[in-house]
């Protein structure tokens, strides 16, 4: 099996840390979700820890730690997005990976979808993966799956129980991910972002309204330009099977290569609480847009 | 737009042939199937019943998907009892459980090793009821826009009922996968060759004649169906169903919506934690015809991730 390495990629003076391995034609790029200083828990490039194998197994596969995340620096601005898309596809072209297979999850759904519309030629596929961030709301009901977390924010004892709270099945928080997370919020990228998550979450969910809008718009009035792929866990905390068949629906309008998967027993983060099943259906996919088994 | 595949273009021409047809007696009825490549199993059911003269299902359904699977399973499509070019049922038994009993004593025969058992439509009902009946001879269970199966309102009697053509016509078969198609076009001149060589068939007109002209479609095969069908229902909602099993719905079906895919995942997800479901889009009835690339894609993953050295 394929080694999974930490390196550094330096986009013109921005400097982004990535988990990468594997090798072969159509590499996927993996989005992590989360807003930085705002998710109750420390979001980046570990998260996809228990696929990358399966990934590597069969494609270059290149995970970044976001803007904001983990061993990557916010910059100036807050983060937004758009920024993040333009981030990811510059990535895309310091490391010659397009077109690639680009899989997103919540908020990296989003910046999955702003990237396959600013620059379809690079990107080969999407898969939105159990992520609320893309699906339409409607005036929709509160979620309050996270509404009382335990003292003190970012300690390791506050991001389990974010990370159990957004599970189906917690068996999979084990104690690299822990380790990471708690690691994370002692780097200077998440301290930045606590000390201006009042105007991050602002701009955040301004960027957020205006990337879905142009998403429905150009399924409503054009078509989304690129194969896509819902992945929804049947048992997510945060949103329903019925978000994901709508996100699904949107895109199939138009799309000819549109599927919708839905993964039993998985919440928030199916690719770490069920991976083989979740590989199945994203390896299958990839594959299949090639003709190959 | 997503570029025509390979795959979709010799679609188009009608596709790779089927492997020559092989024999075997199963319970004294000679069965006709098709079988190629090596490795795990995987055996297809394909739907559709005996004594219909609008269509006739056979083996050949699956051609777009037995010679690329071959590269690394043992594929296996047969005829059903009654259908294709497999004998009729012994003594008028033109019943769902005959055809169950004939799927199990197939698999039987060839002395196979616990099966990835594909259904489809009918078939999805078989295959589901002979796994329940029968759950050592299956290894994974793939389901594929099975009204028979979902727990909802088919409504093939509206899409397909009365058709402008005479029976046994090309045109007739033709109009029937057409309306059953998001994309007409995938309706190919082999595949209907396929069709016309089962309905010219003598035995497959006498299976027509008991069906229609003595009425065993309504007095013997639709109730026994329907009882089968409460009961097989009531089995998988206590949870009998103990293989991991993967849901397929075209999301473009008239006669078998996607809505019937989406509640037989939550019966069958209640008990199994090995269940999936996968919706794909611009597909009728026929997902593995329309989008063959990406359907024998998933199936592989799925018969390989629940192979035998598997979870």
């Amino acid at each position: 099996m394929s080694a999974i390495t930490r390196t550094t990629i330096d986009l013109g003076g921005r400097r982004l840390s990535v988990l990468r391995g594997g090798q072969g034609a159509e590499p996927a790029l993996l989005l992590h979700g989360g807003v930085p200083g705002v998710t109750p828990y420390c979001s980046g490039a570990h998260v996809w820890a228990r696929y990358l194998p399966f990934a590597a197994a069969e494609r270059h596969v290149v995970a970044p730690d976001l803007p904001g995340f983990g061993d990557s620096e916010g910059g100036d601005e807050p983060c937004r997005i758009d920024a993040l898309a333009r981030v990811a596809l510059a990535l895309i072209e310091a490391l010659k990976l397009g077109p690639c297979h680009v899989v997103g999850h919540d908020q990296g759904g989003l910046v999955a979808l702003s990237m396959a519309l600013a620059a379809p030629a690079s990107v080969r596929s999407i898969s939105i993966v159990a992520s609320p961030a893309a699906a339409p709301t409607g005036d929709s009901v509160e979620n309050v799956t996270l509404a009382n977390p335990p003292p003190a924010p970012w300690s390791r004892g506050a991001q389990a129980w974010t990370l159990e709270r957004l599970s189906h099945d917690p068996t999979h928080i084990d104690s690299a991910l822990l380790d990471r997370c708690a690691a994370c919020a002692e780097l200077p990228a998440h301290r930045q972002a606590v000390a201006r998550a009042g105007e991050t979450a602002k701009a955040f969910a301004a960027s957020a309204a205006k990337a879905k809008g142009d998403f429905y718009t150009v399924c409503r009035d054009g078509a989304f330009p690129v194969p896509a792929q819902i992945v929804w866990g049947a048992d997510d905390p945060m949103t329903t099977v019925e978000h994901g068949r709508v996100l699904f629906g949107i895109i199939a309008e138009r799309q000819r290569a549109t599927h919708f998967h839905l993964i039993n027993r998985a919440g928030s983060f199916p690719f770490r609480e069920t991976p083989a099943a979740f590989h199945l259906a994203v390896g299958a996919f990839h594959r299949g847009l090639a003709g190959a088994l | 737009m997503a570029a025509v595949t390979t795959m979709e273009r010799t679609a188009a021409t009608g596709g790779p042939p089927m492997p020559e047809r092989k024999w075997v007696d199963v319970g004294g009825i000679r069965t006709g199937y098709h079988e190629s490549g090596r490795g795990e199993p995987i055996v297809f059911i394909y739907g559709g019943n005996f004594g219909t003269a609008d269509s006739a299902s056979s083996a050949f359904t699956w051609n777009l998907n037995m010679a690329p699977l071959a590269e690394r399973f043992r594929v296996i499509a047969f005829d059903k009892v009654g259908q294709g070019h497999t004998d009729n049922p012994l003594n008028d038994d033109y019943t769902m459980q005959a055809v169950v009993r004939h799927a199990a004593g197939f698999i039987k025969a060839l002395k196979l090793p616990p099966v990835h058992l594909v259904g489809h439509s009918r078939g999805g009902f078989a295959a589901a009821r002979m796994t329940l009946e029968n759950q050592h001879l299956v290894r994974s269970l793939t389901i594929v826009n099975s009204g028979t199966l979902m727990p909802r309102v088919g409504t093939n009697e509206v899409v397909l009922g009365k058709p402008p053509f005479a029976p046994y016509t090309r045109e007739c078969a033709r109009w029937v996968y057409e309306n059953y198609s998001f994309n007409r076009a995938i309706v190919t001149d082999a595949w209907i060759d396929a069709v016309m060589e089962t309905l010219d068939l003598p035995k497959y007109r006498e299976s027509v004649r008991k069906m229609v002209d003595e009425g065993f479609g309504t007095t013997r095969f639709a109730p026994n169906l329907a009882r089968d069908k409460r009961e097989t229902l009531q089995w998988l909602r206590d949870g009998r169903l103990q293989r991991p099993t993967q849901i397929v719905w075209g999301f473009n079906d008239r006669t078998a919506t996607v809505e019937g895919g989406f509640a037989l995942f939550e019966m069958l997800a209640a008990h199994e934690r090995r269940t999936q479901l996968h919706v794909v889009n611009e597909s009728g009835h026929f997902p593995f015809r329309e989008h063959p690339e990406r359907f024998n894609a998933l199936l592989a993953d799925f018969a390989a991730g629940f192979a035998a050295e598997g979870v």
